[in-house]
């Protein structure tokens, strides 16, 4: 796919400036979301009913997701950078944080999208 | 004897500086560079503490409960100084963090010059401005003050 071989190290690290721009934006569009509350009850709760649709609660998960990664693998990164011995386990350490983050977004992901969901009565 | 697979600590390696295999190794000479490594990597810590309450509580917990993120749900959390505390640190830390992170971004793809500066300096005003909107909103934010009927409603 990439024309050469691609290790999990690198996608890690990737994957970290990934979350880390994606998080950084939605940041940017959450403050001026949030200055809405200036503007009095009436505006503020008018803004927060255009976030209650599937295609947005799809983005929470993706970017609760990203939080989840970006803070798993940058433990990992501190972990490493204050103490070099623990790169003895780079590679499972590499691991833990994917799986890691897979296996906790499966209980946050089901409570996120429980509105939405085809058991929850639609 | 080797023990284990230790990919990283071999001396005389000039990767050695970098155990993380981090964007950057510790920058060596002492300075602004040093210091926002230093920086990134505590406010990471205490951001995994704040961000992953945050979003615990408002996405979580609020979902849990049943209640809805609205302008009386805003009220009744900053009412209480210990929450607006909590979201100005949570703030201050994750804007400069993720602004600074992007810079180091801007700086790894585009050659030094004027398109970098540009990139850079207009990354950092945005950041600046939204900074003091964030910051003027926990702050000021005051139920009595705030008009019943916003001028979009």
């Amino acid at each position: 796919m990439f024309g050469y071989r691609i290790s999990w190290s690198q996608l890690a690290w990737f994957g970290h400036r990934l979350s880390g721009v994606g998080v950084l934006v939605y940041l940017f569009m959450h403050i001026v979301e949030n200055t809405t509350l200036v503007l009095g009850p009436g505006v503020y709760n008018t803004t927060q009913t255009y976030f209650r649709n599937l295609p947005v609660r799809l983005g929470e998960i993706l970017l609760m997701a990203a939080l989840v990664y970006h803070s798993l693998n940058g433990l990992r990164v501190i972990a490493m950078d204050f103490w070099p011995a623990t790169t003895r386990w780079y590679r499972p350490l590499t691991y833990a944080v994917i799986i890691g983050t897979i296996v906790a977004m499966i209980p946050l992901g089901l409570i996120m999208i429980t509105p939405y969901a085809p058991w929850n009565g639609r | 004897m080797a023990i284990g697979r230790r990919i990283w600590p071999v001396q005389g390696d000039p990767l050695r500086r970098n155990p993380s295999r981090a964007a950057r190794p510790r920058p060596s000479e002492p300075g602004f560079e040093r210091w926002m490594w230093y920086f990134t990597r505590i406010s990471g810590l205490l951001l995994v503490v704040l961000a992953m309450g945050h979003m615990g509580i408002m996405h979580v917990l609020v979902q849990l409960t049943g209640q809805q993120i609205n302008f009386a749900f805003v009220l009744a959390r900053w009412g209480n100084p210990f929450w607006r505390i909590y979201d100005l640190l949570l703030l201050v830390l994750a804007l400069v963090h993720g602004a600074n992170g992007a810079r180091i971004i801007i700086g790894d793809y585009l050659e030094r010059g004027g398109l970098r500066s540009l990139l850079i300096g207009i990354l950092l005003a945005i950041t600046f401005v939204w900074l003091l909107l964030g910051i003027f909103v926990i702050l000021t934010f005051n139920p009595d003050g705030a008009p019943a009927i916003g001028p979009f409603s």
